[in-house]
């Protein structure tokens, strides 16, 4: 019978690997993978699928005055304690705690006037990683997804590039980081662990330690030579045990790859560029990031959690926590510029929303999704740029203001993905991508 | 006439076909199957009569024209359309002016005749005297050349808030308010009754101003013709003595067409006055299955290379139309694939009908350990040990397959495993709800399964549910679900397979479900009353009760009535006094009357077995989605009831027909086939299943933080127990909403975690697990292999598998563990494991 192949290695990896890695030796991995997403998609805006995306979730909702939009000339209950910095843009200053980023404002955007009206985490989280309001009120504890997020979408526009997981999240998922009706395939990969640590190892993309590297291809050649259950591979047949090869096929070239085995170790990164992002969790792992979308993981998000401060807002504002954060931040927009990243990477860094104006008598803020601040920088966002305004006392968003759905238009459009595109529920339902958003023009230009 | 390429048609005809697509993703089916197309049968002798449609035509001078069509019928039943080649012989009364299209010529009347291949057949015609034009109606013209344009799609101006202030009713639904929002909105801007051209409604859809929907026609087509002419006449909603229409009909109606071909069909309109009217261009379109059929905007239907059933609906005005048709595979030239498919119970002779009329043979038996291990996998959700497969596989005595489902169905694992299929569906966000409300849920479900409580018991026992969310009990689910509508949509998914939904919020295209009968269904629920500590999330802790109490009604959001309670296609319930509500649903549902109750278990039951059900989605039970091969499933829902609804017995008929114990390898006839179950369809391994057999194959078990140690995958009872293995594997999570279908594709994720996550290489190497203890013993390699098939793969090592996996274990005994660690790893690392096959 010739239809279907009953040799135990009827499959031909070569007809179902596209964008393999195996055998990518000299060319650069980075460099590959751009010609070959080049070659699979139109060359119309082709480039724009290139761009790879940082994004930092700050859960919890942090302050926009005690970052990006302070008000030194508003009363003291709204003030707070803090003074302000001037930055590397003239004219423009940030709160005193966040000096790192100040100096790298140049480089970035800062848009100032994005607000919505969830003003609850559960609900925020939900329209800020996935440009979608929930369609019921979803209250503060609640993990929820109605909608699929950014980084999955992202996952099912491009699909697998190399045997990467498109969709990384370190150290975990973000509440509404899901893929919903994507599909499980299009969930984040997540990078647990801290890379801070001298154990850190990526999981699954690397050999576990005490496995060698021939041991490795060993035990590979003996899988193939044992590999007997027939393959039906005419596409009608739809086996599902092809569709398993070839992601099987990708991850073999992905731990066989050197460049992408040396992408994935942190410790080949100088020591004094280790030091420049913070030796701390959140430090290593923006370094982590960079390294990812450097081999080409098209979205990672880095969650750093811990900015509901109902209380003490001052008090932790002053401690590392908010200093890894500016340390980070700032030393990962200069790694991209000085290596020439900021035209293929996007980086974004936000929260589910901004903090109330007046300071509460537990010396915190409350939730205020009227304003927040949300830094952009790359992927052709002006350096030095700052988008719309807050009134003077910074309660609401006054100037171009812009709504989630607005700024997911802008994300999906500066990825390459039309933000109006219709999606199908499994029900057949018609979904919009983004409803009715509209971009950030002063980010387009 | 030449084979072309189907699928560069079908992929011209997607082209075409834009608007129609705007509801359902109507995409072409990927067709690689090489097999020829014909498009004509062998011999004219095949045909057995043809047919002219509609058998009369009747037409107006100066109408337009009037779509005809003409099939043949061969000796098997099958009907092509052979339009194109059919002769009309001369006459003066009409004219054809395309292939499908006939257009009066003089006033008369007459019978007519034509021909095509020596074929003669006779029809009447009447063509009457031309009548001044009626004027345009909204409701009758101008709402069919919207809906035809896409205009009131769901992703268009029907989506919520619609686009641009823009706000159509979906699908036309609510003809009145769009004639509202059309002329009377936007300070009349949408109509320029001065000018019409100058309309925005008309520029807009010639993109003569920017619109972001794109063109939709060209000035000066018919759609702009029309719209123009009713704006110039004053823009009637009704035109006086407009009949409104009761119904469409599309044909040929239900029948039997040749793969690979096309046939056009004819939709027709009927008006309460008894006019009818072609709307075959003016319908849209829908098929059930886009992987055998496609349809074009103007009701030609392509069918494709596989054989199968499927439906095709025309939609127009609110009204519905569809037909049943079947094609049969192209080996039906009476040589069909020879089979050893032996009819073991009612199961097989309904399956065998099927695949006689399709052309399809059912693939051979599958092999004993195959047999073994899927019905372990299936039907308890774990491996055979290697004593169980020993003992069956020496088991020499009649009857063993049937003996051994019986075994299996008995195994303690069971309600576990069957359990946590229930618990996908029921188990609601922990966040939102309390861990103990989830707990308690949990408890229930797996004591249910554990002594098989009949099901239509089990769905009582949830409908009646009245209680604390913290005893053990399905209460959690009123906790969670706290608004009637919420309850009715979920319930009528879950134990109806009738997806509601849409129907909360507009009334479903290609559906009968109104919005009415939504909201009636939820009336069931308007009197349980909740007490206690609500939620609160993140922790959620309270107790609260769920009790009945008369009063609460529910509303038809616009008409604000209050609704009596009744199902669908169930009695109203009127006299419902000091009762709750709810019993009468439970009884209803679960009584013998009610056919949609016992077949949504079984596909569900069914789905579990053969990877897909009847119908799919498993819960989406319509009239649009017609079940595969019906009688068997309404075979399998009358013993379900007939057996006191008890779902072993179910499984067992299940697991011992021959149907079930097909190989998965394909034959000549068959290898297309992915939906009729003529051969097993492989699955993998669900994610808790596949984790167990892991932990079982190393004789490691998996740690789980905060369940006891030894405890199973299968019995981790919420997503926040965390795993890397299982969030690999795609194991629903219950903060989704919906819910998320377990999803069973492979992953690169998956992939990566199986050949390299530390944790599986832990159970390998580890001190006490199974490797180390093989490599200690005095076991030689041949034993050793022997066994590791037998555990992994639940059967014995070919010889030229024995050569290799003994070749990989190591003489000295140091590096013996070593050898059989690569081996264990390599052979859980393969698709032979991975899936049940």
């Amino acid at each position: 019978m010739s239809r279907f192949n009953t040799k135990c290695n009827g499959v031909s990896r070569r007809d179902f690997l596209q964008l393999g890695l195996g055998g990518s030796i000299g060319a650069g991995l980075g460099n590959l993978l751009r010609m070959k997403a080049n070659a699979a998609s139109a060359p119309e805006g082709s480039s724009k699928k290139d761009i790879n995306c940082i994004l930092v979730w700050l859960d919890g909702g942090p302050s926009h005055y005690e970052t990006f939009d302070p008000k030194p000339d508003a009363p003291s209950g709204i003030r707070g304690e803090f003074g302000t910095i001037p930055t590397s843009v003239p004219g423009l200053h940030f709160s005193e705690v966040v000096p790192h980023m100040a100096k790298v404002a140049n480089k970035v955007s800062i848009i100032r006037s994005i607000a919505h009206t969830d003003p609850n985490h559960g609900g925020g989280n939900h329209y800020m990683m996935t440009g979608a309001p929930t369609p019921v009120p979803v209250s503060c504890g609640a993990v929820v997804t109605f909608h699929p997020s950014f980084g999955s979408m992202v996952s099912y526009d491009r699909g697998i590039r190399g045997g990467l997981p498109a969709y990384m999240s370190l150290p975990r998922v973000s509440r509404s980081g899901g893929p919903n009706f994507l599909g499980g395939e299009h969930a984040p990969f997540v990078v647990d662990g801290n890379p801070n640590d001298i154990k850190f190892r990526v999981r699954d993309v690397v050999l576990p330690k005490e496995i060698a590297e021939s041991r490795a291809a060993s035990r590979r050649d003996l899988r193939r030579a044992l590999d007997r259950l027939p393959r039906f591979t005419d596409a009608a047949a739809k086996d599902p045990a092809v569709t398993f090869d070839q992601y099987y096929e990708q991850g073999v070239d992905l731990v066989t790859s050197p460049r992408a085995q040396e992408a994935f170790d942190i410790f080949n990164e100088p020591e004094s560029t280790r030091d420049k992002f913070g030796r701390n969790d959140l430090g290593q792992r923006l370094l982590m990031a960079r390294r990812l979308v450097e081999v080409g993981v098209s979205f990672v998000t880095v969650y750093y959690g811990g900015w509901d401060n109902h209380t003490k807002l001052f008090e932790r504002f002053k401690g590392s926590f908010m200093s890894k954060l500016d340390q980070g931040i700032g030393a990962l927009v200069n790694d991209l510029d000085e290596r020439g990243m900021m035209d293929n990477t996007l980086l974004v860094v936000l929260g589910e929303f901004g903090r109330t104006p007046k300071i509460n008598k537990d010396a915190g803020r409350d939730h205020w999704p009227h304003a927040m601040s949300v830094l952009m920088a790359g992927a052709g966002v002006p350096r030095g740029g700052v988008v719309g305004a807050t009134d003077s006392k910074g309660y609401y968003a006054s100037e171009n203001v812009y709504r989630p759905e607005d700024f997911a238009a802008s994300l999906y459009t500066k990825l390459g993905i039309d933000p109006h595109q219709i999606l199908h529920k499994s029900s057949g339902r018609p979904v919009q991508l983004v409803n009715n958003g509209r971009l950030i023009k002063e980010i387009f230009t | 006439m030449n084979p072309y390429s189907l699928a560069k048609r079908m992929a011209r005809l997607l082209e075409r076909s834009v608007i129609s697509m705007a509801f359902l993703p109507l995409g072409i089916s990927v067709l690689t199957s090489e097999l020829p197309i014909s498009t004509t049968p062998n011999t004219i002798s095949d045909i057995k009569s043809i047919e002219v449609i509609p058998q009369t035509l009747t037409l107006k001078l100066g109408d337009g024209s009037e779509t005809f069509v003409v099939s043949a019928i061969d000796k098997d039943g099958i009907r092509r359309d052979v339009t194109s080649d059919f002769l009309l012989e001369s006459n003066d009364i009409i004219e054809r002016v395309g292939i499908y299209q006939i257009r009066g010529k003089s006033p008369g009347s007459a019978t007519l005749s034509g021909t095509w291949n020596n074929h003669r057949i006779a029809f009447t015609t009447s063509v009457s005297e031309e009548t001044d034009p009626a004027p345009l109606s909204f409701v009758r013209d101008i709402l069919p050349t919207l809906s035809r344009a896409g205009c009131n799609g769901g992703s268009c101006h029907a989506k919520p808030n619609g686009q641009n202030s823009f706000e159509l009713s979906v699908f036309a639904y609510d003809p009145k308010s769009d004639y509202d929002e059309i002329v009377s909105d936007a300070r009349g801007r949408r109509i320029f009754p001065a000018f019409p051209p100058e309309s925005l409604i008309l520029q807009k859809a010639t993109q003569a101003v920017p619109h972001k929907g794109g063109k939709r026609f060209e000035k000066g087509s018919l759609e702009y013709n029309r719209i123009s002419e009713w704006i110039a006449e004053g823009t009637r909603y009704t035109t006086p003595g407009e009949a409104p229409l009761s119904k469409i009909q599309i044909s040929p109606g239900q029948g039997r067409f040749a793969p690979g071909s096309r046939h056009q069909f004819r939709v027709e309109a009927h008006y309460e006055d008894g006019q009818t009217r072609d709307v075959t261009h003016m319908a849209d379109y829908a098929v059930s299955d886009k992987e055998l059929l496609a349809v074009s905007t103007s009701g030609g239907v392509e069918f494709g290379n596989q054989s199968g059933q499927g439906v095709v609906l025309a939609r127009y005005m609110g009204h519905n139309a569809q037909v049943k048709v079947t094609i049969p595979n192209h080996h039906t030239d009476g040589t069909r694939t020879p089979s050893d498919f032996t009819e073991t119970n009612f199961i097989d002779t309904l399956a065998a009908n099927h695949f006689a009329n399709l052309g399809l043979s059912p693939s051979a038996r599958c092999s004993d350990s195959t047999f073994l291990r899927r019905a372990f996998l299936d039907g308890v959700g774990r491996l055979p040990t290697i004593a169980e497969t020993r003992e069956y596989l020496d088991d020499e005595r009649p009857a063993k397959r049937k003996r051994w489902i019986t075994r299996i169905l008995d195994d303690p694992r069971y309600g576990d495993y069957w359990a946590n299929k229930w618990a996908d569906l029921l188990r609601p966000n922990p966040d939102r709800v309390g861990v103990k409300s989830v707990f308690m849920l949990d408890r229930w479900l797996r004591q249910s399964f554990r002594e098989n409580r009949p099901y239509d018991q089990f769905v009582r026992e949830i409908i009646n549910h009245r209680g604390s969310n913290h005893g053990e009990g399905p209460a959690v689910i009123y906790r969670d679900r706290r608004v009637p509508t919420e309850l009715s949509s979920m319930f009528s998914q879950l134990f109806l397979g009738v997806r509601m939904e849409c129907a909360k919020c507009h009334h479903h295209p290609f559906e009968k479900w109104s919005q009415a009968d939504f909201y009636q269904f939820a009336a069931y629920f308007g009197s349980l009353k909740q007490k206690g500590a609500g939620l609160s999330p993140p922790i959620s802790a309270g107790t609260e009760v769920f009790y009945f109490a008369p009063g609460g009604s529910v509303k038809h959001p616009i008409t604000d009535e209050a609704m009596l309670p009744k199902a669908p296609d169930g009695p109203v319930e009127t006299e419902l006094n000091q009762e709750p509500p709810r019993q009468r649903l439970a009884e209803w549902l679960t009584g013998s009357g009610n056919p949609y109750f016992s077949r949504a278990i079984v596909n569900r039951v069914w789905a579990n077995f053969f990877s897909r059900g009847f119908v799919n989605p498993v819960d989406d039970f319509r009239d649009s989605n017609p079940p595969v091969n019906e009688p068997l499933l309404d075979g399998l829902a009358e013993h379900l009831v007939k057996n006191g609804f008890d779902l072993k017995k179910l499984m067992s008929a299940i697991m011992n027909s021959s149907l079930y114990q097909l190989s998965t390898n394909p034959n000549e006839s068959n290898l297309n086939d992915t939906k009729n179950f003529s051969r097993f369809y492989r699955k993998r391994l669900p994610a808790e299943t596949l984790l167990d057999a892991i932990s079982d194959v190393t004789r490691v078990p998996e740690k789980f933080d905060g369940m006891p140690p030894g405890s199973r995958a299968v019995e981790a009872w919420t997503y926040k127990i965390e795993s890397q293995f299982l969030d690999a594997f795609s194991r629903p999570n219950a903060s989704s909403d919906p819910p998320c279908e377990r999803d069973e594709k492979s992953s690169v994720v998956q992939a990566l975690h199986l050949m390299h996550s530390d944790n599986i290489q832990s159970k390998l190497s580890a001190p006490k697990g199974w490797v180390a203890s093989l490599a200690s013993s005095e076991k030689s390699p041949r034993e050793i292999v022997e066994q590791l098939y037998l555990a992994v793969y639940t059967r014995y090592p070919s010889s030229e598998e024995r050569a290799i996996a003994e070749a990989a274990i190591p003489e000295t005994r140091s590096a013996r563990a070593q050898g059989i660690e690569d081996l264990l790893w390599a052979l859980i690392n393969t698709a032979e494991f991975v899936f049940n096959h």
